[in-house]
């Protein structure tokens, strides 16, 4: 209660105005902010350990794409040699080229169709009031819950049709590929975007509708630019997924030129010995680049929209 | 220009509420109309059906001649300024008053001219270049204005547009919009439920409540003459002082009885109410104004006794609140107009008698506790049929 218990030194004046009186002199107490390791570090431990994580396999098939042995077993963490052998030999040898092709345009294709079929969905789906909604919006989520391989078999009979039929979109072809793929992730998207267009005022709407304009220029005008986030967001993942999916392609891709990406490299390492090995990892590093292309092209978008949302305009 | 013509106009919801009943107005050529009522009593619902963005259930909506009841909103040629303001958030303020230009094909230098007019006419010119996530209400209030105006429509409508204000920009921008009408002489629908608003802005108001019109009328003329006690209690601040009341007659003077106090109408009272002689020996509703009445030693006369509750100087006038030993009024339209205002009419039904409130002279001097006389002016006095709630008149 007295001067001496004060840890700073009392300012000059006050202390010489009222040198009894200790209660009004400022003394330090420590930041509002509180300890800074409970505050802000353990975010700093969870980060790293959450980055070593990710980095350990991608550092491994870095080493692996570089180690000219192409073996499992002689690959270790850190590149222990430098050699380009296996990008080489996975252009000469295989059809990686054209695989990479393939994956590019159906991912591209599928993606942008499915995000843009799915917008125009939800929009009617957020935006009027008509006979069968709820039971459309039901039926969508219902056949989400089935994964889509469980259609394998009536797809399979249903594309053998169609390729005797008109073999330009049936097996080993793009078209037949992007068919399905849309199809298929246009009922999550068709969700996901729908609770997104709830959350822009219809006031919005209502005033370009008074302003004079049609449904298509208030979908194309307003709400579009309004939901980029979400467009990017299921633009992305359907690209990903696209880009990844093997179960469907392997059963739609028999020619080698029609492969994918993931079907002909699962090709180089699906044999008994694993010898492989670093052609795989070399084709697996080169087929990151899109996607990795597409995120940052994407990102301003992505973390645009999580601020904008925030702060309500 | 064109003039907006509801005739016998309902609207009924998909879930089978009836929203608005029978609808007639006739807004003309050039008019500023203040659709005024409590929340929920239909009047957004009655503007978007102007607007086009509700169907006519039944009925007939006219513009400028012209039944639009099937035409889309974008070719009634209308303007609307939305409680929200509805800005379009990824447009710079230029975008969003030019949008409807652009829309319309208007050319590009065309557009750029009109935007800088309208923008000019508002004080927005050094923020065209802003986006509305930068501007304050007030701001964003007038580029919601300049997207009405700089298309010069046939119509003006407003839903509730300075309510998201604080009170001094609300008064500001009350005149701003008065004046801009005045201008372009622009038909215009106002709907708001504050009452200060409907009395200071329109050319006539039209009252409703529960979906039904009340009065349309001049705002003086509706303050002075409500037709019933609906109105008479939501137009002017303080609301009416309203209590109810016996109709004595005594030879040819008419007296009614407040609680145990009786008070002489003046034959000037009779003469403006002669249907008053049927309701002798009958409850009426009496109304009066703050400003009809006086402290009895500043004008003299008899009045009713009562104790000041509360004083308000307000430097030209007292606002003495004060409580009335007689019976509160109990009829539907006194409730909801408590349930409207909230505390500014539920003190009017204290237990032991009535809450009113007098304007008087700040040389009656009046503090609160004292024992006061008050002058009423029955020449000025209001009365309605408890059972009908209408003003018994001619
Ligand atoms: N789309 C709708 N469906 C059903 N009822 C509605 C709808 N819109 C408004 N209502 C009801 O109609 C009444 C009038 O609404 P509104 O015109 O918005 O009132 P206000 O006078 O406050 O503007 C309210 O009771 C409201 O609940
Ligand atoms: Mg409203």
């Amino acid at each position: 209660m007295s001067a001496s218990t004060t840890p700073r030194p009392v300012p000059a004046t006050a202390a010489g105005a009222a040198p009894a009186d200790t209660q009004d002199a400022p003394r330090y107490l420590g930041s509002a902010q509180g300890n800074w390791f409970a505050r802000v570090g353990w975010r700093h431990l969870v980060a790293w350990a959450a980055i070593a994580f990710s980095v350990f396999p991608i550092l491994f098939v870095v080493s692996a794409a570089l180690n000219p042995l192409g073996q499992l077993s002689s690959t270790t963490l850190m590149p222990n040699a430098f050699s380009l052998e296996n990008f080489a030999k996975l252009l000469s040898t295989t059809e990686f080229a054209r695989w990479f092709l393939n994956s590019i345009v159906i991912a591209t294709v599928a993606g942008f169709l499915s995000m843009f079929i799915s917008a125009l969905a939800a929009f009617a789906f957020s935006r009027y009031r008509f006979k069968g909604r709820r039971a459309g919006l039901m039926f969508l989520l219902l056949v989400q819950m089935f994964p889509q391989f469980l259609a394998m078999v009536a797809i399979y009979i249903m594309f053998t049709r169609i390729t005797q039929l008109y073999p330009q979109i049936g097996f080993n072809t793009w078209w037949g590929l992007i068919i399905l793929y849309m199809g298929g992730a246009l009922g999550v998207n068709t969700w996901l975007m729908k609770g997104f267009f709830d959350t822009i005022p219809k006031d919005l709407d209502e005033s370009a509708k008074v302003d004079g304009a049609t449904h298509t220029q208030i979908f194309f005008g307003i709400i579009l630019p309004l939901v980029a986030p979400i467009l990017a967001v299921t633009g992305l993942l359907s690209f990903i997924g696209t880009i990844n999916e093997i179960i469907m392609a392997n059963v739609f891709l028999t020619k080698s030129e029609s492969k994918t990406l993931a079907i002909g490299l699962y090709g180089l390492i699906a044999g008994e010995r694993n010898n492989n090995f670093g052609i795989f990892a070399a084709g697996t590093l080169l087929t990151a680049i899109p996607t990795v292309a597409l995120f940052f092209a994407l990102q301003k978008y992505i973390v645009g929209g999580l601020t904008a949302g925030a702060v309500k305009g | 220009m064109a003039d907006v013509v509801f005739d016998r106009v309902n609207k009924v919801y998909e879930n089978g509420f009836h929203a608005v009943k029978d609808l007639s107005l006739d807004i003309a050529d050039g008019e500023f109309l203040v659709l005024v009522g409590p929340s929920g009593c239909g009047k957004s619902t009655a503007l978007r059906m102007v607007a086009g963005l509700e169907d006519v259930s039944s009925g007939e909506m006219r513009i400028g001649g012209r039944v639009v009841n099937t035409v889309p909103s974008k070719d009634r040629d209308i303007a609307m300024v939305f409680q929200s303001y509805a800005l379009y958030p990824h447009m710079t303020v230029a975008d969003n008053i030019g949008y409807g230009l652009r829309i319309r094909k208007t050319p590009k230098a065309e557009i750029d001219r009109l935007v800088r007019e309208a923008a000019a006419k508002l004080d927005l010119t050094e923020y065209l270049d802003r986006r509305p996530k930068q501007l304050s209400g007030g701001q964003r209030q007038r580029v919601a204005m300049g997207r009405a105006i700089v298309r010069r429509p046939q119509v003006f409508l407003m839903d509730e547009p300075l309510s998201n204000l604080d009170a001094k920009l609300r008064g500001q921008m009350r005149t701003e919009i008065a004046q801009i009408q005045q201008d372009l002489g622009t038909t215009t629908i106002y709907v708001t439920h504050d009452q200060v608003e409907a009395m200071t802005m329109g050319d006539r108001i039209a009252l409703m409540k529960k979906g039904v019109l009340q009065q349309i009328a001049e705002p003086q003329h509706m303050y002075e003459n409500p037709d019933n006690i609906f109105v008479a209690g939501f137009i002017g601040s303080p609301p009416m002082n309203m209590a109810a009341a016996r109709l004595d007659r005594d030879g040819d003077t008419y007296s009614v009885q407040l609680g145990e106090q009786t008070l002489r109408l003046s034959p000037e009272a009779l003469a403006a109410h002669p249907r008053l002689a049927e309701y002798v020996g009958r409850d009426v509703v009496i109304g009066i104004r703050s400003e009809d009445m006086e402290d009895s030693r500043v004008k003299g006369g008899e009045g009713l006794r009562a104790t000041a509750n509360l004083v308000e100087a307000l430097g030209s006038e007292l606002m003495v609140y004060f409580t009335l030993d007689a019976r509160a009024a109990d009829t539907e339209d006194i409730k909801l107009l408590e349930k409207d205002h909230g505390d500014r009419a539920a003190k009017s039904l204290v237990s032991g008698g009535v809450r009113w409130v007098a304007s008087f002279a700040p040389r009656a001097r009046t503090r609160p506790g004292d024992a006061i006389m008050v002058t009423v002016d029955t020449a000025r006095m209001h009365f309605f049929d408890p059972e009908t709630s209408l003003a018994i008149r001619a």
